[in-house]
C-alpha cells in the first residue's frame, strides 16, 4: 500500500505539514511531468482545483474542522458529468460538450470539498478493455508504458497508480473498474447495482453500469464508497441500501466462508493461477473457511453480457443526433444524411460494431433468439449466484485471466478481446459488488489482481475480507513516478 | 448467418453509414461476433423470466414542482441557439 493514501494526506493537511494549495500544486506539477508518458488525463482543471484548495486552506487557517475527503486531489472518468467542464466519453461525437449539471457522485464529492485535478481517459463510451478505443489514444500502464492500463477506466487507474491523483471515480459495466485496477496493481470497487446513483453518468448499458472508486488502498475505496453511496431522487434504481464500510474493515474474518467456483479458475495463465492459489492459502491462514463448488452457468455469462450490453448501448447511443450538443458533420443533404454522417464520423470502430450488434439482436426476427433469451438467462445467472451465497459469504476469483496487454493487442480480434472479460462480467450481470485488489506480480513486473465478490449490498463484507488480505500481504508495488511522500 | 445486405439494413436502422471499402471486413467481424453470441444456444438449463436486478417495481415519489434548467443554459451547447431553438441548416 503506498503511503500517500487519503488518510495520510488528510493528516498532513491537518498537521500543517503541507497546505492544500501546495499539495494541489504538487499534483499539478507531476501531471505536467508525467502525463505525456501516461496519457491518463484528457483535460486538466488546474484553476478550479486551486480555487477549491484555497478554500480548504482558509478553513484550516481559521481552525475549522475538515472532512476526510476535503482538499484531497482526485480525478473523474470522462463519462461522469461535470457542470460547465467538457465531458466527452473520449468520443469525437461529444467534443465540446459541456454538461449543464453535475453527476450525483460529483455533487456529493464536491459537497465534501474534493479537489478535482481533471478528467481522465477511457475507452470510447466505456466500450473496450484496454483504453485504446479512446478518441485521444489509450492511457499507458505506469508499471511499464509499453503496456496498456486496462479499460475502460484506464485513465483513472493510470493516474492513481502513477501517483498523479490520490483517487478517482470510474464506471464498471463489464469490469471497467476492476480490470484496469488489476492491470495497474491498485484497488477498484464495483458496487452493487443500485448502491450508487447513475445520475449524470453518460450511459453505456443502463442495467449494468455502476460508478465506483479506484484507489491505492482498500481503506481508501471504503472511504470513497461511503461518501458516494446514498439514495438519490434522480435515479429510481438507486436505493442507497448500503451500510457504511470503512468502520468494518478491522472485523475478524475467522470462519468467514470463502467460495471458490471451479469455473473461474479454468484457462488462467499459470502465474495468475499460482497467485490465486497462494491467496487462498493466505486466507486459510487468516482463519477463513474455503468452500469449493461449481457454477456451470458461468460459461454463458460472456455472450449473455455482450448481447445485453450491446442492445442497451444501441438504444442509449441513439440520442447522438448532432442537434442538441456535440459534433456535427460539415456538409449534409437532409436530416437522415446529417445524422448518418455525423454518427459515422463521430463514433469509433468499436462503438459502431456494438451499435450494429445491439440493433441486430433487437431487430424483428432476432429479438427472441438473442435479446429475450439472454435476458432470461440473466435471471438464471442471478439465481445461480443467490444459490452460491447460501454456501459461502464471499467468492474469491481472479479479476482477469492474465496481466496487462501489450499495446495494440486488442485491435486485432474483437472476440478474443471480449473473452478476456470472462471473470469480470458475471458480477455485472448479477448486479453484485466486487472489489479487485493486487495479489502478485508477473515476470515482467506487471501486477496480478484478484476479486472478492459479495452478495447484493454486502460491500462492507467484501471490503473487510479484502482489507484483511491487504494487511497480511505486501503486493502493492509503487511506480516511482508522480507525487510521493 | 448475417450477410452484407443485412449489415446494410441494420446500419440504416442504426443511422450509420458503412463505406463500400469497409463492408467485407465488417461482415466478417460481425459474423464472428454473432457466432460467439450464438453460444448461448448451448444452454439447455432452466431459465427465469427476468425483469430487473433488484426486483424493483413502481418507484414512486411525490409530484412536486421543482426548478428546471434555464433554456439559455441548455442552448449553450449549440453556441446559444437561434431564437430559443436548436439550429440546423435550412435545407433540412
Amino acid at each position: 500500500m503506498k503511503n500517500s493514501t487519503i488518510k495520510k494526506l488528510h493528516d498532513m493537511l491537518l498537521g500543517g505539514e503541507i497546505s492544500c494549495v501546495d499539495l494541489t500544486k504538487k499534483y499539478i506539477d507531476e501531471i505536467n511531468k508525467n502525463n505525456n508518458r501516461l496519457n491518463a488525463y484528457v483535460l486538466t482543471t488546474e484553476d478550479e482545483a486551486l480555487k477549491q484548495a484555497q478554500k480548504v486552506d482558509e478553513k484550516l487557517k481559521k481552525g475549522e474542522k475538515i472532512g476526510l475527503l476535503e482538499g484531497i486531489p482526485m480525478t473523474l472518468k470522462d463519462n461522469i458529468s461535470t457542470k460547465g467542464i467538457e465531458t466527452t466519453c473520449c468520443s469525437k461525437i461529444l467534443t465540446g460538450y459541456k454538461p449543464i449539471y453535475d453527476a450525483y457522485v460529483w455533487e456529493k464529492l464536491k459537497e465534501q470539498g474534493a479537489v478535482m485535478l481533471g478528467k481522465t481517459n477511457m475507452d470510447e463510451f466505456a466500450m473496450g478493455s484496454s483504453c485504446e478505443t479512446s478518441y485521444y489514444g489509450g492511457a499507458n500502464n505506469p508499471h511499464n508504458t509499453s503496456y496498456v492500463s486496462g479499460g475502460s477506466s484506464g485513465g483513472v487507474a493510470s493516474a492513481v497508480a502513477g501517483n498523479i491523483a490520490a483517487y478517482g471515480l470510474g464506471s464498471d459495466t463489464g469490469g471497467s473498474i476492476r480490470q484496469p485496477a488489476s492491470f495497474c496493481g491498485i484497488v477498484g470497487l464495483k458496487p452493487t447495482y443500485g448502491a450508487v446513483s447513475r445520475y449524470g453518468l453518460i450511459a453505456y448499458a443502463s442495467s449494468l453500469d455502476q460508478i465506483g472508486p479506484i484507489t491505492s488502498s482498500v481503506e481508501d475505496a471504503a472511504i470513497v464508497f461511503d461518501a458516494i453511496s446514498s439514495k438519490d431522487y434522480y435515479d429510481s434504481t438507486c436505493s442507497g441500501a448500503c451500510e457504511t464500510t470503512a468502520d468494518k474493515l478491522q472485523n475478524d474474518i475467522k470462519d468467514v466462508k470463502i467460495g471458490i467456483p471451479k469455473e473461474y479458475y479454468e484457462g488462467l495463465r499459470e502465474d495468475v493461477k499460482s497467485a490465486l492459489d497462494n491467496a487462498i492459502e493466505e486466507y486459510r491462514k487468516l482463519g477463513a473457511e474455503i468452500v469449493e463448488f461449481e457454477l456451470p452457468i458461468l460459461k454463458y455469462a460472456l455472450p449473455v453480457y455482450y448481447i445485453l450490453a450491446c442492445a442497451e448501448a444501441s438504444s442509449n447511443l441513439g440520442r447522438y443526433d448532432s442537434i442538441r450538443y456535440g459534433y456535427r458533420t460539415e456538409s449534409y443533404n437532409g436530416i437522415h444524411d446529417m445524422m448518418c454522417k455525423t454518427r459515422s464520423e463521430g463514433f469509433g470502430k468499436e462503438v459502431k460494431r456494438r451499435i450494429l450488434l445491439g440493433t441486430y439482436v433487437l431487430s424483428s426476427g432476432y429479438y427472441d433468439a438473442y435479446y429475450k433469451k439472454a435476458q432470461n438467462m440473466r435471471g438464471a445467472i442471478v439465481k445461480a449466484f443467490k444459490d452460491a451465497f447460501t454456501k459461502c459469504d464471499v467468492i474469491l476469483a481472479p479479476t482477469v485471466p492474465m496481466t496487462a496487454f501489450k499495446k495494440g493487442f486488442t485491435s486485432q480480434n474483437a472476440v478474443e478481446t471480449y473473452q478476456t472479460d470472462i471473470c469480470t462480467v458475471p458480477v455485472n450481470i448479477a448486479g453484485l459488488p466486487g472489489v479487485s485488489i493486487p495479489c502478485g506480480v508477473d515476470s515482467n513486473g506487471l501486477p496480478i489482481g484478484m476479486q472478492i465478490i459479495g452478495n447484493s449490498f454486502c460491500e462492507a463484507k467484501i471490503l473487510n475480507v479484502a482489507y484483511q488480505f491487504e494487511q497480511a500481504t505486501d503486493f502493492f508495488k509503487n511506480t516511482e513516478m508522480g507525487v510521493e511522500f | 448467418m448475417i450477410d452484407k445486405q443485412e449489415i446494410m439494413d441494420i446500419a440504416l436502422l442504426s443511422k450509420l453509414h458503412i463505406d463500400e471499402t469497409e463492408i467485407d471486413k465488417l461482415t466478417d467481424e460481425m459474423m464472428n461476433i454473432i457466432k460467439f453470441a450464438d453460444t448461448i444456444n448451448g444452454y439447455d438449463g432452466e431459465v427465469q423470466e427476468f425483469d430487473n436486478i433488484n426486483n424493483l417495481s413502481n418507484v414512486f415519489r411525490d409530484d412536486e414542482v421543482k426548478d428546471s434548467y434555464e433554456q439559455s443554459e441548455i442552448l449553450k451547447n449549440v453556441d446559444g441557439g437561434e431564437n430559443g431553438y436548436f439550429p440546423v441548416k435550412k435545407k433540412v
